[in-house]
């Protein structure tokens, strides 16, 4: 029996020994066959890809779009950057030059640069554009279908250089579809695409590439997909920088967060896309090649986006901004950062997210003005705004953290923001009993005299930095007296946000292009024409469901002027005042990415201090790093 | 023979309507979710470009056509049966237009071969070794062992996995810590492939049978504890009869019989597949399939998924219920 017993366990050793005992390459996450040297693997935050042989991005939602296909191989007329940009935030790249419009934009123009060759060696012309063009047009249910029948009424080639869209109405920012931020309209190739019965149900399985890279092997189960570099990638746009330096990319899923650490920590894992506060600080601590945008604190990537507290502005409780301020004025900044970002959070006080060049746009010259700012509560009149927020987040952060919490003011300002709106708990009841709100006992009644409840919906562990936000917001009130609960959403975010089945949502509705001045890009969709009446689906991104006549003045105006107009500017500051004093969404801060970039391979990468791209790796416009990083000896 | 034949046509017209009821509850639960998948796919869609509100109106119009999903509730759940009965599920709304049995049918048979090889495996080990121990109960190893498959059984799996991946994928790096075979290695009938398999299946197969091991092991013991005592047994070794005989012939197979409808039923339960095994190892899956079906409202792969894991745990009842007259003569057809 004994010996029965002995002879199994041994062979549990051995057969686990056999398996395991191998090469570390071989027996690691690392692609067979490509020499590591040659090798950037980069995070693809989709995870594992369900319909991993589908590469045709213009079927909608049929397939990834970030497993390399939009970052590598795809192209299209022109790229912003969230920053500074390689050579400059613009980027002329399919275009050869700016788009031209008519006097009232109802035309633009675009001049296409030449010698750019597909990866079958068939060249690229206008033709690809108009046909990209017309084939979704021609096939409702495509990606860019909708969007692009409501704006052309025509799109013609006259040459192999030039494309002419004429449009239904004037549209000063109808490239905007063409002009890649996160993404954009990607131009198809019109010589695969044209033999295709129903482009809504063609896989796309061997992709033709227009840019750097093309497909070299992916994983039929979705973990994985390999791009090499093409041999003719000076035939493509972004040869114009140079060589890119890895022969190979390897886009992979590598799990939840936890395991992002070890895989980077094993050498396995290039470029992290995002993770935790605590992954981030474990990757500065034990992993000295591991390099983040900041070189301290607060270490994340601030992406343009500015996650807030959303008010449903169409429930009778939020219709009077006096309620909304006071809100406003029971929140502790400090608090939120702490509990969502661990302090490493980038502040806004207000609808722009502080990030690219808006500081320099729009949260720098407004100070002045934000310190003047005054609510009149009914009994007093109070200044909320207190500019030195940031800099007492820092200062809290000093003691734990040491030299990584900077202490020159620009410095802070970059990583932490400026200021934020002090808490005010006096203010908050005073602007809630002038709004007809009284308290009995400890709770707050609303002025029919139901209780004052408030769900506020976050999403989840899909995002718990807002879901840590919004629990940190609602505790806030419900010490005030207010009955506020945290409703978790999970998977239901999305139609739950869209059909504004919500009191408050942690969420976004402002996201800009950063490296630009134009906050176009979601204002449009704020004008009152697309506010949907309740219990019916909203258009993005207005979540709020906020009108205004002065709004929609301001952008009925910016529609009317160029995209580099520096009036633009002015206007923005108008929509930021405005928004300010009706406050329909508390801003919070800008969404920091915790993308962390191993150098034990490569070096190079974008950062603060070089700030020629945007690292996150699934953003379209990341593909420059790839001609600017170089191998490590 | 025909006292069998009328069990088996019995038991047939039960496994039908078992199947007709749990996929009519999947159907009406799934049809209920809260997410839309139009909204979903817009959503994604207009997350990250710039899409004109107007455009987004049309969009939703033209999907909802596009998915198939216009008609009165009652065609539609007569054009389900009708696809069903050719397991034909539709196309995945969350990965238009692939149809769910294609995602299906890539996804099996790795939930299946892992899930089957640990359920097996667990199964073996845990009443081998279960009934020993209810035999041989002075017998140290076997006492020791007892006590190192209790301590491991009430531990949640999450962290019993963690530490593996801990353990064996960061501390002592031997093994793969996700994916289901090497990177750029293609899928095959090749050596290098299986070991390939092979070697990523060990932390999650190990995982799942340390955790798994304890419930076989303890209700083994406890069954052989009750039969050692019984008259048979004891006539048995006072007649002396050898005690590998006793333990094979007179115990074990008496004792199995019970455990025996239990890995019918986990082995069902394969098709559900093991979602924090997958998520955890990053092994691919229909555990997985099926959360990204809920999260996007894909009904379609959600019913595809769900209508795969009923047929898989009734399938598995129904052949039990066929062989247990075969395996234990006790149990008569009548």
């Amino acid at each position: 029996m004994k010996s029965t017993m002995v002879w199994l366990a041994a062979g549990v050793v051995a057969g686990a020994l056999h398996l395991g005992v191998t090469p570390p390459a071989q027996s690691q996450g690392l692609p067979r066959d490509i020499p590591r040297k040659e090798l950037l693997i980069l995070e693809n935050p989709e995870g594992t890809v369900k319909n991993a042989g589908w590469f045709n991005i213009w079927a909608i939602n049929a397939n990834s779009q970030s497993n390399g296909l939009q970052q590598a191989a795809l192209d299209t007329l022109w790229y912003i950057d969230p920053d500074k940009g390689i050579n400059g935030v613009w980027d002329n790249s399919l275009a050869s030059e700016k788009p031209a419009y008519n006097a009232n934009f109802t035309e633009m123009r675009v001049k296409l640069r030449r010698g750019i060759f597909w990866s079958d060696g068939v060249e690229f012309s206008s033709a690809d554009v108009k046909f990209t063009v017309e084939m979704m047009i021609k096939t409702p249910g495509m990606r860019w279908s909708a969007a692009l029948a409501n704006s052309v009424a025509s799109v013609d080639a006259p040459d192999a250089e030039t494309v002419i869209f004429k449009l239904k109405q004037p549209n000063s920012r109808f490239h905007a579809l063409f002009t890649v931020r996160w993404n954009a309209i990607w131009i198809a190739p019109k010589h695969v695409f044209e033999k295709v019965d129903d482009p809504n149900k063609f896989a796309f399985e061997k992709p033709v590439s227009l840019s750097a890279y093309v497909l070299h092997s992916h994983d039929p189960d979705g973990k994985w997909y390999i791009w090499q570099r093409r041999e003719d990638w000076q035939r493509t746009s972004l040869g114009r920088f140079g060589q890119p330096a890895p022969r190979y990319l390897a886009y992979v899923d590598p799990g939840p967060p936890d395991k992002r650490v070890i895989a980077q920590m094993n050498k396995e894992l290039d470029v992290v896309h995002d993770i935790s506060p605590e992954g981030m600080f474990t990757l500065a601590r034990q992993n000295p090649t591991s390099k983040a945008w900041f070189k301290g604190f607060p270490f994340g990537h601030p992406d343009p986006t500015l996650p807030a507290a959303i008010f449903n502005t169409q429930l009778d409780m939020f219709k009077n901004r006096d309620v909304r301020w006071a809100l406003t004025l029971l929140i502790d900044i400090k608090a939120v950062a702490m509990a969502s970002y661990r302090g490493a959070a980038t502040i806004s006080p207000i609808h722009v997210p502080p990030t690219g060049r808006h500081p320099e746009f729009y949260h720098e010259p407004m100070q002045d003005w934000l310190a003047g700012f005054e609510i009149d509560t009914g009994k007093r009149k109070i200044k909320p705004y207190d500019r030195t927020m940031a800099k007492q987040i820092a200062d809290s952060l000093r003691p734990s953290m040491g030299n990584q919490i900077p202490s020159d003011p620009a410095e802070v300002a970059r990583a932490f923001g400026t200021g934020w709106w002090k808490p005010d708990q006096a203010a908050a009841t005073e602007l809630l009993e002038r709004a007809g709100f009284r308290k009995q006992g400890n709770q707050w009644l609303k002025p029919d005299g139901t209780p004052f409840t408030i769900r506020v919906v976050v999403e989840g562990d899909a995002r718990p930095i807002m879901t840590r936000a919004g629990s940190m917001i609602a505790q806030s009130w419900r010490q005030f007296g207010i009955d506020a609960r945290v409703d978790v959403a999970q998977g239901t975010l999305l139609t739950r946000r869209a059909a504004g089945d919500f009191d408050v949502i942690l969420s976004w509705s402002v996201e800009t292009w950063g490296g630009h001045q134009d906050l176009s890009f979601f204002m449009d969709s704020w004008h009152s024409a697309f506010v949907a009446e309740p219990g019916k689906p909203q258009p993005s991104r207005n979540w709020q469901r906020w009108s205004h006549p002065e709004l929609d003045k301001l952008i009925e105006t910016i529609r009317t002027i160029d995209f580099d107009d520096p009036k633009g500017i002015d206007l923005g500051k108008e929509f930021v005042k405005l928004a300010i004093r009706e406050m329909p969404s508390i801003p919070l801060m800008s969404y920091n990415v915790f993308t962390v970039a191993d150098e034990t391979y490569w070096t190079g990468f974008p950062t603060a201090d070089d700030p020629y791209a945007n690292p996150v790796t699934n953003w379209g416009n990341s593909r420059y790093m790839f001609v600017k990083i170089k191998p490590k000896n | 023979m025909r006292v069998y034949a009328r069990y088996f046509v019995n038991r047939f017209l039960q496994f039908l309507l078992v199947v007709f009821i749990g996929v009519n509850l999947a159907y009406l639960i799934t049809h209920a979710t809260p997410i839309d998948p139009i909204e979903h796919t817009v959503s994604v869609a207009t997350a990250f470009g710039h899409t004109a509100p107007e455009a987004v109106a049309a969009m939703r119009e033209s999907l909802r056509e596009l998915y198939g999903l216009t008609g009165t509730p009652f065609e539609q759940y007569v054009n389900f049966w009708r696809r069903v009965l050719v397991a034909d599920f539709g196309p995945s709304l969350s990965a238009f237009p692939t149809p769910v049995s294609t995602l299906i049918g890539r996804a099996t048979p790795w939930t299946v071969g892992l899930l089957g090889v640990a359920t097996v495996l667990t199964w073996c080990i845990g009443n081998l070794l279960g009934g020993l121990a209810g035999y041989y109960r002075r017998n140290r190893l076997l006492k020791a062992f007892g006590i190192f498959a209790m301590a491991l059984h009430p531990m949640p799996y999450y962290i019993a996995a963690i530490l593996l991946l801990i353990v064996f994928g960061f501390v002592w790096p031997i093994f793969p810590i996700t994916g289901g075979s090497q990177m750029n290695l293609a899928q095959g009938w090749t050596v290098d492939f299986a070991l390939s398999v092979a070697r990523h299946s060990v932390l999650p197969l190990l995982s799942l049978v340390l955790v798994g091991l304890g419930g076989w092991f303890v209700g083994m013991r406890s069954l052989v504890s009750n039969i050692v005592t019984e008259d048979y047994v004891v006539y048995a070794e006072l007649a002396g009869v050898s005690r590998r005989r006793i333990l094979t012939s007179y115990i074990m197979r008496n004792a199995v019989a019970p455990q025996v409808t239990g890995l019918a039923i986990s082995l069902g339960h394969v098709f559900s597949g093991a979602l924090i095994t997958e998520r955890v190892f990053g092994y691919p899956g229909i555990g997985s399939l099926l959360v990204d079906g809920v999260n996007a409202g894909d009904y379609s792969l959600v019913l595809g998924v769900t209508t795969v894991s009923i047929l898989g745990v009734s399938i598995a009842v129904f052949v039990i219920d066929l062989l247990y007259p075969l395996i234990d003569p006790r149990v008569t057809v009548s």
